[in-house]
């Protein structure tokens, strides 16, 4: 049996003057699953799931949540979706309870039915102890949890999480991915931001991997990685900078890419028993030393190098 | 349609929760306006009395009432009329009189400072009253370190005495016009002469007493007649301005929750959620319009039963209410359209708003003198209509009189606020 689409973005192109924040982007994610799209810091991975939850109009293309258009019929796609934003979104000056029961408001609960869910909901981010205290009181992990909790009062069908677990400890990030698993085992379709590629590897049933506002790679996980090929992945760290070692490691045979950012060297080559050797050699042809060196499996960092040239890091 | 008015009311119900628990709204909303016009108020009540005068200290005062009226005074006695005179209730706040036995225990109480002044009525006084040819002198003894008290003693005892040398004045008339007619002057003609003139006296005094001035007519200029309190007056005027200049501070340090709402990214949320912008945007408003409404309503409140201020006749004082509000509401919303964050804000607050008080007269409110320049620069600021209309309010204009300051105040705050909001629905789009 096909699966239904959850989201089916066409085209999707969001421009602010001449800068062009996202580029022509389309995918498709199904019911029940769960989509991240990966990519560093100004991708334009934000801007795509708020041009989506209707909170930015998008300047070309279309996009449809559970079959509605998010340019024709926004008021029911916002009934369709939760969203919890990158920032924590909430009023200090009131408490947890006081934030659902408000938020809940907005998305049309009443009475019974809004005390009812408010208590679950302050129940499934274990802030039941909590729901009294203010929440500008409140610890960093206690916001994000909150957070999340006004994302799932309407019990969406779908739900944005757009960097969910950025600047926290990561006892509350396991805390939160957990969560975004039983919320999806439960039935709930995701579309999950991330710059971090573990996650998306992970949480995923799909990933899109994006850069400067275009979407430059769709598939599961093994699909993404089979873009690499069997590439391996060397991490290098030497005791200077060089710019005379790097232009020689980018003409050493079985070398296909050479990334320096942040003072770490990325490199992917063909077979790393084979092609260190020839590393090491031209270290010392240039000067330097090489003082630490990891190799690892492909992996989705190793994709966006091999895609963009650079490592994905912020 | 009602889902969307009630959940204007759910965003304005949290706004106002939020400003609840805010210590500064509270300060600039209630506090700071009483306080001022308080502050003004007993400055102009000189030492805190609420009579809106000075506080003279009460005279202690010890009376030897040695008058002895003779079988042709008909038991009327001089002495006593004066003694009963200081004893008038009217008169408590002024003296506190007591009867000494003779003149030496009303001489010693003065020297032991028991009391301030000894009043010595002589034996003859009711004699001197009817004989045209005898006089009599009351005796002040006095404690040389007070100076107000034997003053104002001296003051009521000369009013007294004054009285009855008009009387003389008249018995002498009247015993020379009988005996021009060959009319002899008997006892019972000058007893009863001297008798209905004293009554007179009597009268005349306490009528003075109760602000009835027979021979004046006290008048002020046509159209403030009303404020009969003059401090009341005063202190109304005072505080209309600061009423009407915290208002508009609350309606604008409100508004700025629209600035807030997006720097805390709380209103891109909401902008997520099925309920439309144009009812957030509405239930921002509502939250300000509700706010403003009800600072209006407790100022007045409160400050008719500190002040003892007549606000005017109610219907008026709605309307000034209203105009208030709504210009109010619409000006602040303006506002805060052009602020980019909440900093820009503060110099909003500061700048514009203390410039447009202080032009629509403000902080001059009780000076009726400014020169008409000044008047016609207040009326083209929302400031100075809103002034004008609780003016006439105060002065008890009726609706009639303060349809045209409240219809420009309305209008005001209409095209205010419709510009306010495109501004802010083409910000957030």
């Amino acid at each position: 049996m096909q699966k239904q689409k959850a989201v089916e973005v066409r085209g999707l192109c969001k421009d602010y003057g001449d800068v062009h924040a996202v580029q022509d982007v389309s995918f498709d994610v199904y019911q029940g699953e769960i989509f991240s799209l990966l990519g560093p810091n100004g991708a334009g991975k934000t801007t795509t799931l708020s041009t989506l939850s209707c909170l930015l109009a998008p300047t070309g293309g279309d996009a449809f949540i559970m079959g509605h258009s998010i340019r024709g019929d926004s008021m029911a796609v916002k009934e369709c979706i939760g969203v919890v934003p990158q920032e924590v979104a909430l009023y200090p000056d009131l408490s947890a309870r006081e934030n659902l029961s408000f938020w809940g408001k907005m998305y049309g609960l009443r009475g019974a039915g809004l005390r009812q869910r408010v208590d679950e909901v302050l129940q499934i981010v274990g802030l039941n102890n909590h729901q009294k205290g203010r929440v500008d009181k409140f610890s960093g992990g206690m916001k994000r949890r909150l957070n999340i909790g006004i994302g799932l009062l309407s019990r969406p069908q779908v739900l944005f999480l757009d960097e969910p677990t950025v600047g926290i400890d990561p006892q509350s990030r396991r805390s939160i991915l957990d969560s975004v698993i039983e919320f999806n085992r439960q039935g709930m379709t995701i579309l999950y931001t991330t710059h971090y590629m573990e996650e998306a590897q992970e949480l995923s049933n799909h990933i899109a991997i994006m850069d400067h506002g275009q979407l430059i790679a769709y598939g599961t996980h093994e699909e993404l990685v089979k873009i690499v090929g069997e590439l391996d992945r060397i991490e290098l760290t030497i005791n200077a900078e060089s710019q005379q070692v790097l232009e020689r490691w980018r003409a050493t045979e079985g070398v296909h890419k050479v990334s320096a950012e942040d003072g770490k060297l990325t490199l992917l080559v063909d077979d790393s028993n084979i092609v260190l050797p020839r590393l090491f050699e031209a270290a010392v042809q240039a000067g330097v030393r090489i003082t630490a060196i990891a190799i690892t499996e492909p992996n989705l960092e190793a994709v966006f190098l091999q895609l963009t040239g650079r490592a994905l890091r912020d | 349609m009602a889902w969307q008015l009630r959940s204007a009311l759910e965003i304005a119900i949290k706004d106002l929760t939020v400003y609840s628990r805010s210590r500064f709204i509270w300060a600039m909303m209630l506090v700071a306006p009483l306080l001022i016009a308080g502050l003004i108020y007993f400055a102009f009540s000189g030492l805190g009395s609420s009579s809106g005068g000075f506080q003279v200290p009460v005279t202690r005062v010890q009376v030897a009432n040695l008058d002895q009226p003779t079988a042709q005074s008909g038991g009327f006695s001089a002495g006593q009329m004066l003694v009963e005179f200081l004893q008038n209730d009217d008169l408590a706040g002024l003296v506190q009189v007591a009867v000494a036995s003779d003149e030496a225990s009303a001489r010693s109480a003065v020297d032991t400072h028991a009391s301030d002044v000894a009043l010595i009525i002589p034996a003859n006084l009711t004699t001197a009253v009817f004989a045209l040819d005898q006089e009599a002198a009351i005796v002040l003894y006095q404690d040389p370190t007070v100076t107000i008290g034997p003053g104002v003693v001296k003051g009521l005892v000369e009013n007294y005495l004054d009285s009855f040398s008009g009387g003389k004045i008249a018995l002498g008339v009247v015993a020379r016009q009988l005996s021009e007619r060959g009319m002899a002057v008997d006892n019972t003609i000058v007893q009863n002469t001297i008798t209905q003139y004293a009554a007179w006296i009597q009268s005349l005094l306490e009528s003075r007493q109760a602000g009835d001035y027979p021979a004046m007519r006290i008048q002020s200029p046509p159209g403030k007649a009303v404020a009969a309190n003059s401090l009341a007056d005063l202190a109304g005027k005072i505080l209309a301005g600061q009423l009407i200049f915290f208002a508009f501070y609350t309606a604008a340090a409100t508004a700025q929750s629209i600035i807030t709402e997006e720097e805390q990214l709380t209103l891109g949320r909401l902008f997520t959620t099925p309920t439309p912008r144009t009812t957030i945007l509405s239930g921002k408003f509502m939250g300000v319009f509700l706010l403003v409404l009800g600072q209006v309503l407790v100022l007045t409140a409160v400050s008719s039963v500190l002040f003892r201020i007549h606000w005017g006749q109610p219907l008026s004082v709605l309307m000034a209410i209203l105009g208030l509000v709504a210009v109010t509401t619409g000006l602040g919303l303006f506002l805060m359209s052009f602020v980019k964050n909440s900093r820009q804000a503060g110099a909003v607050f500061g700048g514009v708003l203390t410039v447009l008080g202080m032009a629509g007269g403000l902080f001059t409110a009780a000076n009726e003198g400014m020169p008409r320049a000044f008047e016609t620069i207040a009326l083209l600021t929302p400031h100075g209509w809103a002034l004008r209309a609780w003016k006439l309010s105060l002065a008890g204009a009726d609706a009639r009189a303060m349809l045209l300051p409240v219809a420009v105040l309305l209008v005001m705050g209409a095209v205010l606020f419709v510009g306010g909001a495109l501004t802010f629905r083409r910000r957030l789009s």
